[in-house]
Parts: C-alpha cells; structure tokens; sequence
C-alpha cells in the first residue's frame, strides 16, 4: 500500500511531529506510513482522512503486491 | 450522502488493558537490576542471603537426592534463590509489559513482534542447549531458560523503538 500523506502534509506545511499531536499517536506512527513501513488500521486511517479533509481513497492506495 | 462526525481527531490511547501503567516500567527496573545480579551470584553459589537460615517450607514435591523425597510435605531450605528469582520475574514482567509513556498501534505492534521474535529465539537457543548440554550443565541452562524469553523481548522491543527513533532524526 502506498500513502500521499507526506505530500498532503506538505501542503498543509504541518511537521510530522505535529500531525502525529493532532491526531494522537507517536511521531514513529506517522514516519513509519510515510516511508511505507507500517499500514495503519482503519481507525488511524479514517482519522488521517478526517485531519485532511479527503477520503481515505485519496490518501492511501493499493499497489500490485497487495 | 456523507456525514462527517464532529468527533476529536485525537485517537483515544489504544484502550489496552493488559499493560501496566508507564510509571510501573521505573519501578521494574528498580526490582530487575539488583534481583538480576545476585540472582546470577546465588546460581553460581557466590551469593545467598545468610541470615535467612534454613527456612521450613512446604513443598508439593521435592527429590532430595540422596536422601528421599518428600511429596506434601515440610522442606529446609535457604529461600534466597526463591526470593531473588520472584523479583527477577517480577521486574521483568514490569519492564516488559509496562506501557510506554505515549502508547500507540505502532508500538503494539512493534510490541507484538518482539514477543514473537523473542519466543522464537529462546527457544531455538534452547534446542541448541538440549543437545550441547548434558546433567547439572543442563541444569544451569534450565534456569536461566527461565528468564531469558523476558530478556530477549526486553532487547528486542528496545532495540526496535530506538531503530524506530533513529530513522526519524533524518526526517522533518
């Protein structure tokens, strides 16, 4: 699975460290699912989406291998 | 039609109720260390709290070669190795399953692939002790076995957080 969330956080110009404030896990969680490490579960997804106002969709998508 | 909840964005801190809180990690370490220490000098026999004697204790079964053995019966014995071994087990647990100060599904799931990790290399350690260790040699391997799943998983997950740390500091 592949994620936009470091672009969308570049374009709202938010630091990891203060996303993963915002919604309330550890600034790993966030690096982890932007260097394609970790798939967060629906809940984290769904507040993701919530925090950027896009679907879940728009910022996580499947790829080949999955 | 799509309805967005007004709910707080902030993921209520995994609701998990089989760890212990944060501050019971400090208070392992502080049973862990010295229990681990003159536990390993009472295994060796360097090490055993004198003024507790021989104490009378019960015992479900217990071989006393060359003597008999006494099944639900009355023992003598210096419970240092007993005590110093519940601490150890005690700590450790602390330590180990202690939450972290922010606890989140990242971390549980690093937490549960330590365990696994952890299980897996004490008992392949253990298979390779069975066949290279013989007698009272493999009576030392038994008891350190003891410990050792809680060891592992202690570095592991340890190990892993600070990986997890490391590869951030590049990142904004």
């Amino acid at each position: 699975m592949k994620n936009n969330l470091k672009v969308e956080r570049a374009i709202k110009n938010i630091t990891q460290e203060e996303l993963a404030k915002q919604i309330g896990v550890t600034r790993q969680a966030i690096n982890s699912i932007e260097l394609n490490k970790y798939v967060p579960s629906t809940i984290l997804a769904l507040k993701l989406s919530q925090y950027f106002n896009k679907t879940v969709n728009e910022l996580f998508f499947l790829e080949e291998s999955d | 039609m799509h309805y967005i909840c007004v709910v707080d964005l902030k993921l209520k801190c995994m609701k998990t109720k089989i760890l212990f809180p944060n501050h019971f990690k400090r208070i392992g370490w502080f049973i862990l260390i010295p229990s681990a220490i003159l536990g390993i000098l009472a295994v060796f026999d360097v090490f055993k709290f004198e003024f507790l004697g021989k104490a009378t204790m019960f015992a479900l079964y217990s071989d006393d070669f060359p003597g008999g053995s006494t099944v639900f019966g009355f023992v003598k014995n210096n419970i240092s190795d007993e005590i110093l071994g519940i601490l150890c087990i005690i700590g450790a647990i602390l330590v180990a399953f202690s939450k972290e100060k922010h606890e989140d599904e990242f971390i549980a799931k690093i937490r549960m692939e330590s365990l696994v990790w952890a299980t897996y290399i004490n008992y392949a350690i253990l298979i390779f002790c069975m066949l290279f260790f013989y007698s009272i040699g493999f009576l030392y391997v038994m008891i350190f076995n003891m410990f050792t799943i809680l060891l592992f998983f202690i570095i592991r997950f340890y190990y892993l957080l600070y990986r997890s740390n490391k590869s951030m500091s590049h990142e904004k």
